[in-house]
């Protein structure tokens, strides 16, 4: 139905295989590449493709390899991050599970444009299948000559291997999974200096999330235009992997153009709503996005059409909710996330998370009192003075339950209690 | 040096300054409670917010964050800053116990007062509260995690800055807990100061818990006299009693830190077995008639013998003061020059080390922290000088190379290179440093003269096994920007400070900065060199004594005991003495045979002016008029119900003043200061250094670099050695600290032990020692081959364990 | 040997060695050893040694301090941060039940309720015959397959009642099939 990129040779029950692989052009790429292309024009076709990362940030791909400053000293690393703990994603994980080795290459490409010797995939303790799988193609590619020393016969080599995190949201975080790495808490660490100056062991270092990476042999191979017009519209380019789940027909992950209507997705891709309920509204981007409501249903899904209505396109977790859902309740289940997931380095995140939690389960339970509406505002309001990303992405479906579903929220504090436990 | 405006008014600073540091420099003390300025900035707990108005940052910021910038416009009053601060402390105040009636941290807490200030004072959240169990730290620091506000200051400064790795930080989120794996005494000898940077009151000394408030207390700034660098403290005292030592600013000296000898070592002051009278042959008398029978006897013993009958026995660890009325004591009198210490063989290493600074070569304790390359000869700071440890480690985490050469396996809080030389080859090993800077090195030119002493010195200069390797980092030390050069005073033989002076001038005209650094023996060592002569030694005393031409000894402050090897010769020839004088503050083996005995005060009753290591005149302010404590002598009641017009216990005089008596037969107190200026050349202020020498380009002499080892090549050697713990003669009282002093123990390299059949474990009684003296052997590779090394131990009986290892030596 | 006069000797026992089999130990120093910062590979040797030992117990924390070069307490600090490592005794099978959003929505609620009941156990608790702990987890990236829960870290879901009961089932088997061994 949509042009599938990425998930082009997916198969419903294994992996696209090393031979397959091959044979549908794949390396070809990185082998061109390798044969001596000027880093810089690989970059600008990066750049000019107008790759965003696909990680939840947004940000372009290409702007990131150029801050690698051409005299930077080696080591230099390059990570993937596998690590996928937003609620609602699982793109990386079915991606992983279907063309690993447009990932290998990606990084293998990525890796020779600013001569990055280590190659790192950082990897949730939940995806043993998938990093067992990364290990096993990795020595494929390395057997047939793509990784290792001096690749073929050129002065570049290029290594990777799988770490396997022990399990917490903050290690997706750049810096914190730097830390990690090196086997220290992960707590993030301000920037400057930014780890393409200075990231892991000190040394200049870049990171991108699976998805990017995996873009990259592709765009090589096909150009910067064909991304570019793989989109919808005008200002987003290329496709996407979303994780759609919640209350449709067929959740699951789908490639899609940007720019395609949240509805056409629900609708097309997902079977429609389950049992035909109408939507109430949804999460566009995993849980540190902002709700929408019913009356964006047919919105764009690109990066540009969700930040003119305030929202972020994320990791393009679409979590989908009917009519009978809380969403009282559902922004009570999120910031329990955040409140568990908290690393605990400062003080807004570290008490704001258990506090809000605390004030949103009297709500839903017919205890909140005083002011407060005013209470939560102000709490979310000091939460983007925290040291890291992390809690202005916690405050966001907060913000938009106020902003939103102000209505149901009143309703639970006139009722004195969630008015759908009611019914 | 960007300027920018603080709250309306104008500011220059230097690059890189944060705008937390900027605004105190025009007396602003933006809140705080993770930063520190020995810690520096992590942005966690958000209460330094500020408003940025104008420049290139703008809206609220924390400012310990954000470097100051040209142009900036910083409103600390900020409506919206205030309201996140307000809002950053009703947070903190969340799960704290509201404990403060209990808490010692009470009345100096940060979180009190900024939760007053910040106008926290209505409790809206209606969760529960997370609680902590506590864990028992051992002997020093009292734990209450639920007081915390994780500002993550204690793992930082205990990990980081001090390189220990006992203490940390588990658990995530809400849950951080502050603390050991296992509940277990803290194995960082500065773990004391984890008291003095918690903003709250979840470190708290354990030795004072409970005894008063901060503004119950009476405060004095002080020094420290547990080492020879003098670092400042403030002393908290309350009912007669100093209770408490915290560490005092001092930029030259200390910084912001103490070490654990320092500040826990009081309890002398206090304890039970203090001597407060004066004794005539042991039975009490007061203090005017053992006074007048002092004098009496003296008088009458200098008509027979004239006045070298009498000699004079001082202290390192007495204050200037008394040092200088000895000295004048002997000018006046004529009686024979005061010795200082028992310790010859360190008094001629530290006259030969003082003897090589100069005015241009002594550096302070905090410079070495900016050195690039630090080397040690004969050096083992944490426990001769603790401090200088924790400037090391600061040293090193600014990149900075430490290398230890030492026949001891020198440990230190942070990454250096040790190269195992045994003591007999220190001096050895300095000249291979330094033909190793001249030789390759085209940077340092000498002239003729140089040039044939330097040939003389590659003659005579015997070959070791660590040779190449010195010469290596001798010619490293020619491309360091900044080298600083310590050597101990109490391993090396006398003429390795002046090879140490000798590598550091000529490496000095090849860098931008060095100096050299001597730890040194005792609290007041300097003051004593300066005062006492490098002549004044004690073997002599003690032959003229043995002769029967020294009649009377006047012992200040000092437990000759425990600074003479052989206690046997030393008892019998005070035996032979018509007179022994005796005046100190703490009971020791001395005081026991003294015919007449004066108790002096403390330096928390008599202060006192001390020299600390390189010469800065220091002044220690007295907290207590002195007595008993009321906490003893009320027997629990409080006032105590008995009156009187003196202090009971009270009796003790400023040790000066007993011997300013006896120069002019007055008991008023002298002006001492003149005094001091006279002794030290010129009128130094408190906190400066005093006047040294100038520079001058001579060799010193080269005699034992070419001398083998004594004795056989494979012979076994003894070195006492300071340790943190229980060497120092007055720290050695603090009942917690004796609960850290390892068990007595011998280390050797693992060669050694086989030789002598020993593995590491084993424990062995010492014959004929009294009291028992059971010894742990340890191994240690880092050991130089040969050296059987102990901790140098006050009370222990040296005779016997000397006499055990030089039958082990013998055989 | 000298053996002075009137002195005695005595020994230190050498401390109990720890069971872990010598292959695993080897395997560990090795992978050490082939690494430029040893602390890298904190979590692995961690996972290892639990996976082992069934939990990180003070002994394994002690074992992997060593191995790394770290002190205990720096174990301890990664060993209480991450949600796969447990410092406390826990089943032969750990269950973790998903309890974020779309797990929630598709009735998280229900499969606790039934586990609870089943195992006759609460969060945080190990059933009687050491078989199953019983743990909330964050989202585990199978929202797909919701609802969903991890056994010793391999997913499962969507699940039902009686799928979940089957699952029980199939572990019970299995454990008095092979009793003792959870690896
Ligand atoms: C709390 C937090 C968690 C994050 N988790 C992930 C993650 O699991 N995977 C990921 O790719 N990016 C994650 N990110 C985003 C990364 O910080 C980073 O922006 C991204 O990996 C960069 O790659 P990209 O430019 O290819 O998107 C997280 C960010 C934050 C603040
Ligand atoms: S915002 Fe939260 S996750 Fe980020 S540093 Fe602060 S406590 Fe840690
Ligand atoms: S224990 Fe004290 S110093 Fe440590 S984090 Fe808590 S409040 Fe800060
Ligand atoms: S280093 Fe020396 S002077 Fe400083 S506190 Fe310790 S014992 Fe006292
Ligand atoms: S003092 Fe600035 S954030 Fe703590
Ligand atoms: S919410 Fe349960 S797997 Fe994502």
């Amino acid at each position: 139905m949509y042009p599938q990129v990425l998930f082009q040779h997916r198969k419903p029950d294994r992996i696209n295989t090393f031979a397959e692989y091959r044979e549908q052009g794949g390396y070809s790429a990185l082998s061109d590449v390798i044969a001596g292309a000027d880093p810089a024009a690989v970059i600008a076709t990066i750049d000019d493709a107008q790759l965003l990362g696909r990680g939840g940030a947004g940000f372009p791909a290409g702007r990131k390899l150029m801050t690698v400053a051409q005299d930077a000293p080696h080591p230099r690393y390059l990570i993937c991050n596998a690590d996928e703990m937003e609620p609602g994603t699982f793109k990386d994980r079915v991606l992983l599970h279907a063309d690993p080795h447009l990932l290998i290459e990606g990084m293998a490409i990525v890796a020779y444009t600013v001569r990055a010797r280590h190659g790192i995939i950082f990897i949730r303790p939940e995806y043993e299948n998938a990093a067992r799988i990364l290990e096993r193609e990795i020595r494929l590619a390395r057997e047939a000559g793509f990784l290792g020393e001096k690749i073929h016969d050129s002065d570049f080599s290029f290594e990777i291997v799988v770490h396997r995190s022990g399990g917490r949201y903050i290690c997706g975080e750049v810096t914190a999974l730097i830390s990690a790495l090196e086997g220290c808490r992960p707590n993030p660490r301000k920037a400057p200096p930014y780890p393409t100056d200075k990231g892991l062991w000190q040394q200049p270092t870049v990171l991108n999330n699976v998805e990017t990476l995996a873009y990259v042999p592709l765009i090589v191979r096909h150009g910067a235009q064909w991304f570019r017009d793989l989109a919808l519209t005008e200002s987003a380019a290329g496709t996407k992997l979303f994780s759609i789940s919640g209350h449709v027909n067929k959740p699951g992950c789908y490639e899609v153009p940007l720019g395609v209507p949240l509805s056409e997705m629900i609708e097309n891709c997902c079977g429609g709503m389950r049992d035909g309920r109408p939507f109430k509204g949804c999460l566009p981007g995993g849980a540190s996005t902002g709700f929408l409501s019913a009356e964006h249903y047919h919105i764009p899904m690109d990066y540009e059409s969700l930040k003119a209505v305030g929202n972020r396109l994320g990791t393009g977790a679409v979590m989908v909710f009917d009519d009978t859902t809380c969403m009282v309740a559902a922004t009570l289940n999120l910031t329990n996330f955040f409140a568990r997931e908290s690393c605990g380095w400062c003080t807004p995140c570290r008490e704001g998370f258990p506090y809000l939690k605390d004030l949103l389960y009297r709500l839903e339970n017919g205890m909140a009192d005083g002011d407060w509406i005013g209470q939560v505002e102000t709490l979310c309001g000091h939460l983007y003075k925290a040291y890291c990303a992390f809690a202005p992405g916690g405050v966001a479906p907060i913000e938009s339950l106020l902003a939103n579903f102000g209505e149901e929220v009143q309703a639970h504090i006139d009722l004195g209690g969630c008015p759908m436990q009611r019914q | 040096m960007p300027t920018l405006t603080i709250d309306n008014r104008p500011v220059t600073v230097p690059d890189g300054t944060k705008v937390i540091t900027a605004a105190e420099q025009l007396g602003i003390m933006i809140p705080r409670f993770c930063y520190h300025p020995a810690l520096g900035s992590v942005g966690a707990c958000r209460v330094c917010a500020v408003g940025f108005k104008e420049g290139p940052i703008k809206g609220v910021e924390m400012s310990c964050m954000v470097d100051a910038q040209e142009g900036m416009v910083v409103a600390t009053d900020d409506p919206d800053a205030v309201d996140l601060r307000k809002h950053v402390i009703e947070l903190l105040m969340l799960h704290h116990p509201h404990d403060c009636p209990v808490c010692d941290e009470g009345g100096h807490c940060l979180l009190q007062d900024m939760t007053i200030s910040g106008g926290h004072g209505r409790r809206r959240y209606a969760g529960a509260k997370r609680t902590h169990l506590d864990q028992d730290l051992g002997p020093l620091v009292q734990h209450e995690m639920n007081r915390c506000i994780q500002c993550y200051r204690c793992s930082r400064f205990y990990q980081q800055f001090c390189g220990y790795r006992d203490l940390g930080v588990t658990g995530i989120g809400t849950r951080v807990y502050f603390g050991r794996s296992e509940p277990g005494t803290l194995e960082s000898p500065f773990s004391g100061n984890l008291t003095d940077i918690c903003p709250t009151g979840v470190y708290t000394d354990k030795p004072s818990r409970f005894y008063g408030r901060r503004w119950d207390y009476e405060r004095a700034p002080s020094v420290c006299i547990h080492c020879s660098l003098g670092c400042s403290l403030t002393v908290s005292a309350r009912y007669r009693k100093a209770v408490r030592h915290e560490a005092r600013f001092n930029a030259q000296v200390n910084g912001h830190f103490i070490c654990d000898r320092g500040r826990y070592a009081y309890a002398y002051a206090s304890q039970p077995e203090r001597p407060r009278d004066a004794l005539i042959a042991g039975r009490p008398a007061t203090l005017a008639q053992a006074a007048t029978q002092m004098s009496e006897r003296l008088a009458a013993i200098e008509k027979g013998t004239g006045p070298d009958g009498i000699a004079l026995m001082g202290s390192a660890r007495s204050s200037l003061e008394t040092q200088a009325l000895l000295a004048r004591l002997h000018s006046e009198k004529g009686w024979r020059t005061p010795c200082f210490s028992a310790d010859d063989a360190a008094t001629r290493v530290v006259s030969s080390a003082l003897n090589t600074l100069n005015a241009t070569n002594t550096i302070a304790l905090t410079e070495i922290e900016g050195a690039d390359t630090v080397l040690l000869v004969g050096a083992d700071p944490i426990g001769e000088a603790p401090m200088l440890a924790l400037a090391l480690r600061q040293a090193q985490r600014d990149g900075s190379r430490i290398i230890t050469v030492d026949p001891r396996p020198v440990t230190l809080p942070c990454a250096h290179d040790h190269i195992a030389v045994s003591g007999d080859d220190l001096a050895t090993a300095v000249a291979h440093l330094i033909i190793g800077a001249l030789e390759p090195s085209r940077e340092i030119a000498l002239d003729a003269d140089q040039q044939d002493r330097f040939k003389t010195l590659k003659q005579e200069t015997r070959d070791i096994p660590a040779a190449a390797e010195l010469r290596a980092i001798g010619h490293a030390l020619t491309t360091a920007w900044r080298p600083a050069f310590v050597c101990g005073t109490t391993v090396p033989d006398p003429d390795v400070p002046p090879l140490m002076g000798l590598l550091q001038a000529l490496v000095q005209t090849s860098c931008m900065w060095s100096g050299l650094f001597f730890p040194l023996p005792g609290a007041n060592t300097f003051g004593a060199h300066c005062l006492g002569g490098s002549d004044a030694l004690f073997e002599p005393l003690l032959a003229a004594v043995e002769a029967g031409q020294v009649k009377a000894l006047v012992v200040v402050e000092n437990d000759l005991f425990s600074e003479y090897p052989d206690q046997q010769r030393l008892a019998a020839a005070l035996e032979s003495l018509e007179l022994l004088v005796v005046m100190d503050c703490v009971p020791s083996a001395i005081t026991a045979r003294a015919d007449i005995f004066l108790p002096t005060q403390t330096i928390y009753e008599a202060g006192g002016h001390y020299l600390n290591n390189e010469g800065r005149l220091q002044v220690a302010t007295p907290v207590i008029a002195g007595g008993l404590s009321i906490m003893d002598t009320g027997g629990g009641n409080h006032p105590p119900r008995e009156f009187r017009e003196d202090i009971p216990g009270g009796t003790p005089r400023p040790a000066w003043q007993y011997v300013a008596g006896l120069a002019t037969g007055e008991t008023d107190p002298p002006d001492v200061k003149p005094l001091l200026d006279e002794a030290l050349t010129a009128g130094v202020a408190d906190g400066e250094r005093v006047s040294l020498p100038s520079a001058s380009r001579e060799w010193p002499s080269i005699e034992r670099i070419g001398a083998g080892p004594e004795g056989d090549a494979g012979g076994l050697t003894l070195i006492e050695s300071a340790a943190t713990f229980g060497s120092e003669p007055l720290a050695a009282f603090s009942t917690v600290l004796a609960e850290l002093t390892p068990l007595f123990g011998v280390t050797v390299h693992s060669e050694t032990a086989q030789r002598l059949g020993w593995r590491a474990g084993d424990r062995i009684v010492i014959p004929d020692s009294a009291p028992a003296l059971e010894v742990v052997v340890t191994l240690d590779d880092r050991a130089a081959p040969g050296v059987l090394l102990v901790p140098r131990r006050i009370g222990i009986d040296r005779t016997a364990l000397r006499r055990y290892m030089a039958h082990l030596l013998a055989e | 040997m000298l053996r002075p006069r009137g002195a005695f000797f005595e020994r230190t026992i050498e401390p109990l060695e720890l069971h872990v089999s010598e292959a695993l130990i080897e395997k560990l120093k090795n992978e050490i050893a082939a690494v430029e910062h040893p602390r890298e590979l904190a979590v692995d040797v961690m996972m290892a040694l639990q996976d082992h030992h069934g939990y990180l117990s003070d002994a394994a924390r002690d074992q992997a301090a060593e191995l790394l070069g770290m002190s205990a307490l720096e174990v301890d600090e990664l060993a209480t941060f991450y949600t796969f490592i447990f410092r406390e005794p826990v089943g032969r099978y750990v269950i973790h039940v998903c309890d974020s959003l779309i797990c929630w929505m598709a009735g998280e609620e229900n499969i606790v309720d039934h586990l609870r009941q089943q195992l006759q156990i609460d969060f945080g608790q190990t059933t009687a015959d050491g078989l199953f702990t019983l743990l909330p987890v964050c989202c585990i990236g199978y929202c797909d397959r919701a609802p969903a829960i991890l056994v010793n870290r391999r997913v499962h879901g969507p699940l039902t009642n009686s799928r979940l009961d089957e699952l029980l089932q199939k572990y019970r088997a299995e454990a008095a099939e092979k009793p003792g061994s959870n690896v």
